[in-house]
């Protein structure tokens, strides 16, 4: 017997799905192709799918997500919602997940923090991974009598140094030569795309179009996926734009979507996804910019070991399993329309390589951007996004590990947590009567509050004492702002009356403990890290720091709370989102990209989880800035602590 | 030939404490009880000085105590409703200290009320010469409430109060630093978290010297090695010049030994393991003078067979 099937009908977006019964309000907002906020990929847990029931059902009993008088409006989680007949539902802004509110490409500056350096990208020969020539080649006579293939290899050979024997050709394209050749006159554009050790003839094209090659970098992250247009030719950055991961509805981290994937035979809808929201990006850089998409003949997509799985429709089930291994750390260059990516038919796209299970191209990348590869100095590199990962080394040797950060200081699991995105917080001081200043990012009414106003937050509250070290709210402080709720007490940030959503912005006393764990997980990363090399934090001469924050970072208060051990501030660089700058420097250059799969080969990853000091310390570090003040002195000044 | 000298040299001691009041100094205890100044682990002495001796301090109750087994409930059975005698017969029985356990302030064990467990500790105080400790009931709440009471209606006693958590600290410390009582910090068998709570307490100006380190006891068969790991570390911190980590150490012994199916079964139930009257402090005696060696310096009893055992041990050993 066939299940009944109902009428959904979503506001404001008004579009109607029909769906059958027993399926929830979730499931029928995927197929109406409408973004929800579902964290937790639909497991009831994370409370962000809130939505309002106008019709359809009659009462609605409050949960640990849903109050009683959010009950009385009719909100109810999308996800726990059994559809049992016609529905009207609307979908409140909160819990809508707006494509376009990423921020690229801003770079706020603030006197005393730090905004994003993009370290230098010229240092390899401009050689593209994919590069145009124009020839005017010599028509054939009777004595020249050379076959057109022969020929058009002997002249590229010529003018590019590779020999003929590296030369190859898309069948497609030698099909169309002869005549190709003779109706332009034999002046002609080649189209040659590095294929590791080989080099193909992509195209050829009639007259000089040489001027015309572009190319996309491509950061694959498992939140946001950004892509950068660049022109190949002339080395410059055109346009950048970036979307969030349409995963995220099935779940936060990796690890739950390969859950997912393969508990749902969801592999090739996974790697759907992916290709969708870089086909997006692609097609409106290249609209906005007037190009032709014909004209994109590389990608370079730098990401995690799974993403870059999915991306491949490579199954990363494995990772997740003991000895946790990828299919493959290093795939060698694709045809891009082979997984979907729409740029020129026969355009390549590059991966970064990996490095193991859990450190991936994006890590590479940023190897390869800042070049911590030839440096002299001890470097230390540390990516936060959901996963912390870190990178210890110099010229001589590079060591990694990963931490499990949780995904606070990308303000997911946070009360009033958000993105890097309009709207939310990203400057916050906390006055001495308690009184609170902030900035947001566009300078409009908060929305929420995003990594680096968490941060800067949670060292103001302990600098001002309303919390103690261990990030319990102090009695006694003289101030409204600090109140009781059912769950717990609260500081409040912004009055409703100020937002832009007419919502408190407060945090919580949980959302103090999440942070502290999070910053406790980085901390013991880097020390388990130093320790296992022998080393101490006195040792490293350079830090930097890339990701998960937004595009500004307080330092300073980083090294408050003890997520970064106590060094100088001048030792710390922020740089942004190195993961695609590592990715542009490959697309530029072809020995770029040799440099990055030497990288990935030459790093050694450090698993912490079987490491039996990492929870020691990470105990120990779960403390303000530290259980052991001595390796913050700075910290124990800063706080007067004895 | 010559034996090569492998002694250690700490840099630094475990923090004396003085628990009780003379009339001299306030209070009315006919004598004090000094713990801790060790510079050496337990039996090293030719590291350093061990300091001064571990002691014994026997549990009393506000409240007749729940689920004891005969062999425990047999020395102290005419006594067992009146905390002050109770207190008086420990005396006899060698303790050195009383615990005074409020385990019936616990809302769901009695309930008591502040004035009545003033009232008890004031009677205890009459009927012995001996310091005191005053260890709450671990509801947080109950004890913030009738704590704060209790030490002020001693004040000037110089009693050992507990205990305090990462959690739950504010109050108790205000309080013992206003009446000028010493504290116990608890911790999870988890050394981070001991020199957590130091620092917190500390934090709110109370002196380090005045503070006692509890790791929650495991009983022999019952995660001794736990507790008589982490108490190791402690004293190994201590020694090395760790401030914060510098407190004498105290142990739950009689408690925790008299839970363990082995020391409380019937005979009946468990032929085989001798007669309980034997097994049961021979329990409480062996996790004590286990945990000894890692570095204790009040230990918490029960059974007077093995408070006597015990007590020999020290004499003949420190």
């Amino acid at each position: 017997m066939e299940n009944s099937r109902f009428k959904i009908h979503f506001l404001p977006n008004d579009v109607t799905v029909e769906i059958e019964e027993g399926k929830t309000v979730l499931d029928a907002s995927y197929k109406g192709d409408l973004f929800i906020n579902a964290l937790c990929g639909g497991d009831g847990t994370c409370g962000k799918c809130k939505v309002i029931l106008q019709s359809g059902r009659e009462q609605v009993i409050p949960s640990s997500h849903i109050s009683e008088e959010e009950a009385k409006k009719g909100y109810v989680l999308a996800c726990k919602t059994i559809i049992e007949n016609d529905l009207e539902v609307f979908i409140p802004e909160e819990s809508r997940l707006d494509k376009s509110q990423i921020l690229v490409g801003h770079f706020p500056q603030f006197s005393g923090s730090q905004a994003a350096v993009s370290p230098g990208i010229e240092q390899f020969k401009h050689s593209p991974l994919v590069n145009k020539y124009y020839f005017e080649l010599p028509p054939p006579t009777m004595d020249d009598n050379m076959a057109d293939f022969e020929r058009l290899c002997q002249n590229i050979s010529s003018k590019t140094k590779i020999p003929s024997e590296k030369l190859t050709i898309n069948f497609s394209v030698l099909k169309q030569l002869p005549a190709l050749l003779r109706s332009c006159n034999w002046n002609i554009t080649v189209t040659l795309g590095s294929r590791g050790s080989l080099f193909e003839i992509i195209e050829v094209q009639a007259g000089d179009v040489s001027a015309h090659n572009y190319g996309v970098a491509v950061d694959v992250g498992t939140t946001t996926v950004v892509a950068h247009l660049i022109n190949l030719s002339t080395m410059e950055t055109i346009d950048a734009e970036a979307t969030y991961n349409s995963q995220i509805r099935y779940g936060d981290d990796y690890i739950q979507r390969i859950m997912y994937a393969s508990q749902n035979n969801a592999m090739e809808m996974m790697q759907e996804m992916l290709t969708e929201d870089i086909n997006h990006l692609i097609s409106t850089l290249v609209k906005r910019n007037s190009l032709n998409i014909h004209d994109v003949n590389a990608i370079v997509c730098a990401g995690n070991t799974v993403m870059t799985h999915f991306l491949l429709g490579l199954d990363p089930t494995n990772i997740r399993k003991e000895p946790y291994l990828p299919a493959a750390n290093f795939v060698a260059p694709i045809r891009a329309s082979e997984i979907g990516v729409r740029i020129n038919n026969h355009g390549l796209l590059y991966t970064m390589p990996c490095v193991g299970a859990y450190v991936g191209g994006d890590i590479s990348s940023g190897v390869l951007s800042i070049r911590l590869d030839t440096t002299e100095a001890l470097s230390l590199l540390i990516d936060i996004g959901t996963n912390g990962e870190i990178v210890l080394g110099n010229k001589d040797w590079l060591v990694c590990c990963s931490a499990s950060a949780g995904p606070s200081f990308e303000g997911s699991g946070i009360a009033c947590g958000m993105r890097a995105a309009k709207g939310a917080i990203e400057k916050i001081t906390i006055l001495p009567d308690f009184e609170v200043a902030y900035k947001t990012i566009g300078n409009v009414p908060p929305t929420g509050i995003c990594g680096s106003g968490l941060l800067e937050c949670l060292a103001n509250l302990v600098r001002s004492g309303v919390i103690d070290r261990t990030g319990n709210f102090q009695k006694g402080i003289n101030t409204k702002r600090l109140r009781s709720t059912d769950d717990g007490q609260e500081f409040l940030l912004v009055d409703r009356k100020e937002t832009a959503k007419d919502k408190d912005i407060v945090i919580t006393q949980a959302d103090i403990q999440n942070l502290i764990r999070s910053k406790a997980a980085i901390y013991s990363a880097i020390s388990t890290l130093l320790e296992s090399m022998g080393m101490d934090v006195e040792s490293i001469e350079q830090v930097y720091l890339a990701g998960g924050f937004g595009n500004y970072l307080d330092t300073r208060s980083a090294i408050t709370i003890g997520m970064l051990p106590d060094i100088s501030i001048s030792k710390v660089h922020f740089v942004g989102n190195t993961s695609i700058i590592g990715a542009k420097m490959t697309l530029f250059s072809t020995e770029a990209h040799e440099v990055a799969k030497e990288i990935g080969a030459k790093m050694t990853y450090i698993d912490l989880m079987s490491n039996n000091k990492y929870m020691e310390e990470y105990v120990s570090a779960n403390f303000l800035p530290h259980t052991n003040i001595e390796k913050f002195p700075s910290v124990a000044e800063e706080l007067a602590v004895k | 030939m010559e034996i090569p000298n492998v002694a250690e040299k700490w840099t630094s001691s475990v923090n004396e404490i003085t628990i009780g009041a003379t009339k001299e100094k306030g209070g009315t205890r006919e004598k004090t009880i000094t713990i801790g100044g060790s510079k050496c682990i337990p039996f090293m002495d030719f590291d350093g000085s061990h300091g001064h001796k571990p002691v014994i301090a026997m549990d009393v109750y506000d409240t007749p105590p729940d689920g004891w087994p005969e062999t425990l409930i047999k020395p102290f059975a005419d006594v067992l409703n009146d905390p002050a005698q109770w207190a008086k017969k420990c005396v006899e029985y060698g303790a050195d200290l009383i615990c005074l356990k409020l385990e019936g302030i616990h809302p769901d064990k009695g309930n008591k009320s502040a004035a009545e467990t003033a009232d008890i500790t004031k009677a205890i105080l009459a009927a012995v010469g001996v310091p005191l400790i005053i260890w709450g009931c671990e509801h947080d709440e109950k004890d913030n409430e009738v704590l704060p009471k209790v030490s002020q209606a001693v004040k000037g006693e110089n009693c050992l109060m507990g205990v305090v958590t990462q959690d739950n600290y504010k109050t108790l410390t205000v309080t013992c630093l206003a009446d000028g009582h010493s504290i116990i910090t608890l911790s999870p068998v988890d050394i981070n978290i001991a020199k957590q709570v130091n620092i917190l307490v500390s934090e709110m100006d109370f002196p380090l010297n005045r503070i006692v380190m509890f790791q929650t006891t495991g009983a022999l068969g019952y995660g001794m090695e736990y507790t008589y790991s982490i108490q190791e570390r402690e004293r190994i911190a201590a020694l090395t010049g760790d401030k914060l980590m510098a407190m004498p150490v105290i142990c739950d012994v009689g408690h925790e030994a008299w839970r363990a199916k082995e020391a409380k079964s019937e005979d009946s139930d468990a032929p085989q393991w001798g007669p309980r009257e034997e097994r049961g402090p021979m329990w409480e005696t062996i996790t004590a003078m286990s945990l000894l060696q890692s570095g204790v310096d009040i230990i918490r009893m029960n059974h007077p067979k093995a408070v006597a055992a015990v007590k020999k041990c020290i004499d003949r050993l420190y």
